[in-house]
């Protein structure tokens, strides 16, 4: 009598949760097996949500992984073709992004891209080292003549948010800011001119520049 | 000698029996089982560095949870061939590379002491270095099966066993809300805890290169005692459970395991023929439930959770099969008939546990701390308890109930997934029970493993490890057990839990 008993306790509980799930505020999507026909957000919510924030939301969690919430639609597009064809090949896009964008059609980076630009960006917090934070400012508006180094308002905007086709910085994660600053500066993330502009910025300038960005 | 006759002789295979039986945990059963790896066929499915599902193969990464919890079936391959209901549902979805993984574990081990001579008495003794090439070598599939469906199926060469087994099979089938609030999914699974997603308890346990010990290798015929759910790997059990992962930090499980013996002449008709399979087998129903709660945030993740299992098991210990009671008649010999055990002579086990696992996973530096408690309640069958036991031989428990607790917590340490190590400590301890443990009763054990790693690719990893123990209670320790053997030889002198101490060179490859 036991087995069926707890037979019987199994299907029972494996119901119940499948009602729960039917409950359930979020629509359950059917996903399609076929990763070059999904649309973006089943792309999204299979795949990039992994990384890219779990709810779909495009906040990241881990500083692994930059921020693509309100991320300028163009720049993600261009990343995602520059991923496809292995154009960028700083370690964490070969790790990553290579596998997952090299199925992707043209259309789905343009699905996926303006999905994360809809997204609201974070916003910044108060700085706890003003000072640094200024010296940041300085550079982040001016640049630096005598060194011949660019403002970086004149490409990312008053607020970070972006130009044309230069990313959104605002909001994203710090730790993830100063690598991709560093991996620029030694070359191994590909871009002329942050590569160039990088070559003359120090250690303590990109901390200070870390600490301007955040705050926007 | 497999069954008990009677006369003093008796109790001492029944005892040797008990020992081989009941001092489960870090036994040869484990050392059947090769955990699941970062795995090629993974890689090759999803375009992702191995990285991304771990820190260092096997422990998991906050990603690599969420890809086994989907059941394996993330891809970024189109499928060769698929087709369609007019509903959108499939019919039937193949992958155009099928998930195929070669796996190898290699170990050169050289004991501190050279150990006893299992056939002869002291002062012969055995060679103090063994070379496992390989010690384990496996064929697996791995990966997505149709677009809901995911699994791992695995055969393995194990050299202590001599022999080809089916290994770790989980097949899943899973789901999930567009905004990941809900992963649900089923499991059919031959190891419970095998699709555990955090590595401070069950198969995944870090440290997980299988060291293969002198209690393994056969040499005493024994193992450290630890709890049951350690040993009811591959080959023992299978079962079937539902879970659901909420909101990305809560995870719920609930499995039922049944007995699915599995091994050399078994049938598939459990009975008193093959319990000595494995040692024993599971009786009736075995659920085993879980409950976790992860938090991330940053590079941090931490875990902290817990599992209940319930289980009836039959041991082998003292077991009679049919075609032995007939031999025994005819050859005139007598045999006890309440130490021929069978579905319904079961003892009753409940194991609790408490888990942890912190993990930071940074761009260069990755640490860890990770481990559990577990406590077991082992409940004897009346029949084979002093007390109670009314059989013409000996009883093989002095306690109605005896208890075990083991501790075990692992910190580790890696830069650039390159080179690491890491440092960790386990703690057997029980109630004493004489009849089950031998000696003075005590199941006490304690060691430690320290471990150097250098991991030139991923998927290559060479370690130097040196396992150090501190307490072996009584007859656990094989240098004593050599001498229960030959009661009439001086056995080895001085022995010390020490003597137990092993270097193990190896390397775990996948391709």
């Amino acid at each position: 009598m036991r087995k069926p008993a707890a037979t019987s306790l199994l299907v029972a509980a494996i119901a119940l949760a499948a009602t729960s799930l039917r409950d359930a505020p979020a629509a359950p999507i059917v996903v399609p097996p076929d990763p070059s026909t999904m649309d973006a957000t089943a792309l999204v919510s299979t795949a990039c949500s992994k990384c890219h924030g779990p709810s779909g939301n495009g906040v990241s969690i881990s500083p692994l992984f930059p921020t693509l919430a309100g991320q300028l639609s163009v720049y993600i597009e261009t990343e995602l073709k520059l991923f496809r064809q292995r154009g960028r090949s700083d370690p964490r896009a070969r790790a990553f992004m290579w596998g997952i964008a090299r199925g992707l059609s043209d259309q789905q980076i343009k699905g996926v891209a303006l999905y994360f630009s809809q997204q609201p960006p974070v916003r910044g917090t108060p700085s706890s080292n003003p000072t640094l934070a200024d010296k940041g400012k300085v550079l982040y508006e001016n640049g630096a003549k005598e060194r011949d180094i660019e403002a970086c308002i004149v490409c990312h905007g008053a607020n970070g948010e972006g130009v044309n086709t230069n990313p959104r910085v605002a909001g994203q994660h710090r730790d993830y800011f100063v690598r991709e600053m560093v991996q620029f500066r030694s070359r191994l993330r590909e871009n002329k001119v942050m590569q160039d502009v990088t070559q003359k910025l120090t250690d303590d300038e990109i901390a200070a520049l870390d600490e301007y960005v955040s705050t926007k | 000698m497999t069954y008990a006759t009677s006369g003093h002789a008796t109790v001492n295979v029944v005892r040797l029996g008990a020992l081989a039986t009941f001092l489960l945990g870090g036994s040869a059963l484990m050392l059947v089982s090769t955990p699941a790896r970062a795995i090629p066929p993974f890689a090759r499915q999803t375009g992702l560095a191995c990285e991304a599902c771990h820190t260092v193969p096997p422990e998991l990464t906050p990603f690599g949870r969420r890809f086994k919890l989907n059941g394996y079936t993330l891809t970024t391959r189109s499928p060769l061939v698929s087709d369609t209901d007019d509903h959108k549902k499939n019919t039937v979805w193949l992958t155009d590379l099928p998930g195929i993984a070669v796996l190898a574990q290699i170990g050169y081990d050289h004991y501190d002491r050279a150990p006893p001579d299992s056939g002869q008495p002291y002062p012969a003794h055995a060679q103090s270095d063994t070379f496992q090439f390989a010690d384990q070598f496996s064929l697996a599939y791995a990966g997505a099966i149709s677009d809901h469906v995911g699994g791992w199926l695995q055969l393995t060469f194990n050299q202590e066993a001599g022999s080809v087994g089916i290994d770790n099979i989980d097949l899943r089938y899973t789901d999930h809300t567009f905004d990941n609030k809900w992963v649900w999914g089923l499991t059919a699974n031959n190891y419970p805890t095998f699709q555990d997603v955090w590595n401070g308890f069950g198969s995944y346990t870090i440290p997980n290169f299988n060291t293969t010990t002198l209690w393994s290798s056969g040499v005493a015929g024994a193992a450290l005692s630890g709890p049951i759910i350690n040993a009811l790997g591959p080959g023992n059990v299978a079962g079937l459970g539902a879970y659901v992962f909420y909101d990305d930090s809560l995870y719920f499980e609930f499995s039922e395991y049944h007995s699915a013996v599995a091994g050399t002449g078994t049938t598939p008709v459990v009975d008193s023929t093959n319990l000595s399979v494995n040692g024993g087998a599971v009786d009736r129903f075995a659920p085993y439930g879980r409950i976790a709660y992860e938090r991330d945030w940053g590079y941090h993740s931490a875990e902290i959770g817990a599992s209940a299992m319930y289980i009836y098991r039959i041991p082998s210990v003292g077991y009679i099969s049919q075609q032995q009671k007939l031999a025994a008649a005819a050859a005139g010999e007598t045999y006890t008939p309440a130490q021929t055990f069978y579905p319904g002579v079961s003892n009753r086990y409940t194991d609790l546990s408490v888990d942890w696992d912190y993990q930071y996973n940074g761009d260069h530096n990755i640490y860890g701390f990770l481990g559990h408690v577990t406590h077991e309640r082992q409940q004897n069958n009346p029949q084979l308890v002093a007390a109670t036991f009314t059989g013409a031989s000996s009883p093989i428990y002095t306690n109605p109930t005896d208890t075990l607790t083991q501790f075990l917590a692992t910190a580790e340490y890696f830069y650039d997934r390159h080179y690491g190590g890491l440092v960790s400590f386990t703690r057997t301890t029980g109630t004493s029970d004489p009849l089950a443990y031998g000696g003075n009763g005590s199941p006490a054990n304690q060691y430690m493993v320290f471990e150097l790693d250098y991991i030139p690719w991923m998927n290559f990893r060479f370690l130097l490890q040196y396992n150090a123990y501190q307490v072996v209670a009584n007859n656990q320790n094989p240098f004593n057990l050599n001498h229960a053997n030959f009661p009439n030889s001086p056995g080895f002198p001085n022995v010390k839990a020490s003597d137990n101490n092993t270097w193990v060179l190896g390397l775990w490859m996948d391709f």
